[in-house]
């Protein structure tokens, strides 16, 4: 079982996510201008790092995080986790072992370190519908369910839409279904792993 | 006037099939379905609901996230034919969010029902 803090984001994999091809590409860009100003070299050094920065940035983070979750099951498998509720969601995964009352966590800003927890230690859970405007403009575009472990807020996100859905569209109310799915289950744990 | 109410009766389940009259409805129950949120797979053989559905007397008896499904029974007052109407949905908080409508009328839900 895990004791460090959780941690939602680790700081030095997002500043290099973000800055590492961003450097690359102003170094690619200087030595072309310092040494190969025109020919092959220099629409190597120019469109290359460009290229793969943007690669990198679209795609990078996803391919990492998505090899990372495949371990994370594979690991608690093998450790005896009985894994009775996977959810995965945009910025984070989170697996319940009913039967032991433990959960395991992983986050898309920090892929490297995974938590497994006794579920116990969530301090507060519940249901975010997103419910916002008033009248006929009335809805959503975020439903997620919320737990508060070691203080820190983890916000899992079970529909997200870049408009907003009244409240008894199809899309919400499975939204609001899996989220109390989840809180029940994860209540149920708790109890457990107390 | 027959082809008529004949297109009309595909818009209303509770019309007799056989003879276009309005069928009275006979029972009602509710069931559990073991499916939970966004796994829901459709099925259209009744051996499936006969094997699966579990009895509950209240909606509130159904967990978050798990599917329900109301059985109707209908029986025509004029030619006497049967028909089971199976409406599978997902109970959420005061909403429901409808997901399937099957109706047998051959029978087939008849040894479960009765």
């Amino acid at each position: 079982m895990e004791t460090k803090k959780v941690k939602k984001i680790h700081a030095g994999y997002l500043l290099a996510y973000i800055f590492v091809p961003a450097l690359v590409t102003a170094c690619c860009f200087l030595l072309s201008y310092l040494f190969f100003q025109t020919g092959n070299m220099a629409v190597a050094l120019l469109m290359g790092p460009s290229v793969l920065s943007v690669v990198w940035w679209v795609a990078g983070g996803r391919a990492i995080y998505k090899m990372k979750k495949k371990k994370l099951a594979r690991t608690l498998d093998e450790s005896g986790f009985i894994r009775n509720h996977t959810f995965y969601s945009d910025g984070c995964m989170i697996v319940v072992d009913a039967v032991h009352g433990s959960i395991a966590l992983l986050f898309f800003w920090n892929p490297f370190q995974s938590y497994v927890l006794p579920a116990g230690r969530i301090e507060k859970l519940w249901v975010d519908d997103g419910r916002g405007g008033k009248g006929f403009m009335e809805g959503s575009s975020r439903v997620s369910f919320l737990l508060v472990v070691d203080g820190v807020k983890i916000r899992v996100n079970t529909f997200t839409s870049n408009k907003r859905w009244r409240m008894d569209s199809d899309y919400i109310l499975t939204g609001i279904s899996k989220a109390d799915m989840m809180v029940n289950v994860l209540k149920d744990a708790k109890a457990k792993g107390n | 006037m027959g082809v008529l109410k004949k297109m009309r009766a595909v818009f209303h389940d509770d019309w007799c099939r056989e003879c276009q009259n309005v069928m009275e409805e006979t029972g009602r129950k509710l069931y559990m379905l073991p499916m939970t949120v966004g796994h829901y797979q459709s099925h259209r053989e009744a051996d499936y609901y006969k094997k699966n559905l579990r009895p509950v007397s209240r909606k509130a008896e159904i967990p978050a996230g798990v599917y329900a499904c109301g059985i109707r029974c209908y029986r025509c007052p004029e030619c006497g034919h049967r028909m089971t109407k199976l409406s599978i949905f997902l109970p959420v908080r005061e909403e429901e969010k409808t997901e399937d409508m099957i109706c047998f009328d051959q029978g087939e839900m008849d040894n479960f029902i009765w």
